[in-house]
């Protein structure tokens, strides 16, 4: 699917319709932070990315790793891949780079969704050709059985398919069992059944932190 | 303003565009922890209310004080006057509601939203004609001077004038010290330059509990409620 066809995959600012500008400045300061720091991990998205940084979490799990948190709330691929293609990745190198977003793309197809997908990754490995990817699984989400739910277990299939021959990328998922046997999401794990309580961030991160960890120690010196 | 003239004072559910009747299911949960709860106090509104409970200092600051938080993000008064309306007020007797709201509302004018407030606060007062209510002030928002941030001074001071025609309802502005001299609000205080931080919550929740004990104590009681 080219670029051109594919809303998903094709660069694009969010818009300042409210009137306070805050997505721009929140893509700003990621490039003035980029000029400053020096990540060994970056991870990149919408929401789940943003939040987990207001958790005790990252401080005990991902602060120690040097990572940076460059996650806007309402993001779909073509938004990410907008802010990567312009500042955000030009003062650093990484050696992982984590990867979530896809929940937000409303209107698109599992397809489409995958696309904007790799479309992140190839602008990734062509600004840091020695970066690992680490694509991160759609949560399921809504209280019980929905549309959404399939779409993001199909985006999930598609991309980790096309990942699987790429050295330079992987794929974890980060669905540690949030259904339970009656098909409902709990309220405890997902206050709003989309976003992840501080107790289900702490069970998701521990193998996402493995992962990382193990993919640092594997990264050329 | 009445009802019929002011679109922020319609009650109106959010209608479910991407998929998941994420709204509803968060509606139908408040409406049954209504039937199974007896809070002392409930907390009503927007994301700002909702964040609050996935910050450490709900459970070490209002959970003692038998506290429910029937906030849902992305909410206008329009959406929390139609669930306060269908089911989130039936069978509890909170002594104190606090109502924040408004933010959201970017359809409408600051006289609009002020009085869609105004709403609220009278079905509240109409609902639980013993209880206290307290409306908090809309905070500034933005990392820079921008035209939000003059609406929700707009609504503040619309507040501010028009709430004491209600009655003794308490208007709280807790957002004082996020504006820096130089205008900007920092990511250290609203980490999307719209949310609190862990830090920025426990700020304006020390006040905000201290002012919440002394409501609590001064009012009379139906029944013993332990406080920690």
């Amino acid at each position: 699917m080219s670029e051109d066809s594919n809303p998903a995959a094709t660069p694009t600012p969010c818009q300042d319709i409210q009137g306070d500008g805050r997505w721009m400045s929140l893509h700003n300061r990621f490039v003035s932070d980029s000029k400053g720091k020096e990540p060994d991990v970056l991870f990149v998205g919408d929401s789940l990315v943003q939040l987990l940084h207001e958790f005790e979490v990252w401080r005990k799990l991902f602060s120690p790793l040097h990572a940076l948190n460059f996650g806007v709330g309402g993001d779909a691929t073509q938004h990410v891949l907008w802010r990567l293609m312009n500042g955000e990745l030009d003062h650093i190198s990484p050696k992982v780079v984590v990867l979530w977003v896809g929940t937000n793309n409303h209107g698109h197809t599992p397809g489409q969704i995958c696309g904007g997908i790799m479309a992140i990754i190839n602008v990734v490995h062509q600004k840091l050709p020695r970066a690992h990817t680490l694509v991160l699984g759609l949560l399921p989400r809504g209280k019980s059985p929905n549309p959404l739910r399939e779409r993001n277990a199909s985006v999930n299939a598609v991309v980790q398919a096309e990942v699987v021959s790429l050295s330079h990328v992987s794929f974890l998922d980060m669905d540690p069992g949030f259904i339970h046997s009656d098909g409902s999401i709990a309220h405890q794990d997902m206050y709003d059944y989309l976003h992840l309580t501080p107790q289900a961030y702490q069970r998701v991160c521990q193998p996402l932190h493995e992962r990382i960890k193990s993919l640092l120690d594997k990264h050329a010196p | 303003m009445s009802a019929e003239e002011n679109p922020a004072a319609e009650p109106a559910p959010v209608i479910d565009v991407q998929g998941d009747g994420r709204w509803m299911s968060q509606h139908n949960r408040f409406v049954q922890e209504c039937k199974d709860a007896e809070p002392d106090v409930l907390f009503v509104g927007d994301s700002m209310v909702q964040l609050m409970q996935q910050n450490e200092v709900w459970r070490e600051l209002f959970s003692p004080l038998h506290a429910l938080n029937f906030g849902i993000g992305g909410d206008t008064t329009c959406n929390v006057l139609w669930r306060l309306q269908n089911g989130e007020l039936e069978n509890i007797r909170p002594r104190v509601v606090v109502l924040w709201v408004g933010t959201n509302n970017h359809e409408h004018t600051a006289d609009q939203v002020a009085g869609g407030i105004l709403a609220i606060a009278q079905l509240l007062l109409s609902r639980l004609p013993k209880s206290k209510i307290i409306v908090l002030g809309l905070l500034p928002r933005g990392e820079f001077p921008n035209p939000l941030r003059e609406k929700n001074a707009a609504v503040n001071n619309l507040l501010r004038a028009s709430l004491p025609q209600l009655g003794p309802v308490p208007f709280i502005d807790l957002g004082g010290s996020f504006v820096h001299s130089d205008g900007t609000i920092s990511s250290r205080d609203m980490f999307d330059f719209l949310h609190l931080t862990a830090g920025a919550y426990r700020t304006i929740s020390t006040a905000l509990h201290e002012l919440l004990l002394q409501l609590l104590e001064e009012m009379p009681q139906e029944r013993r409620a332990s406080l920690v």
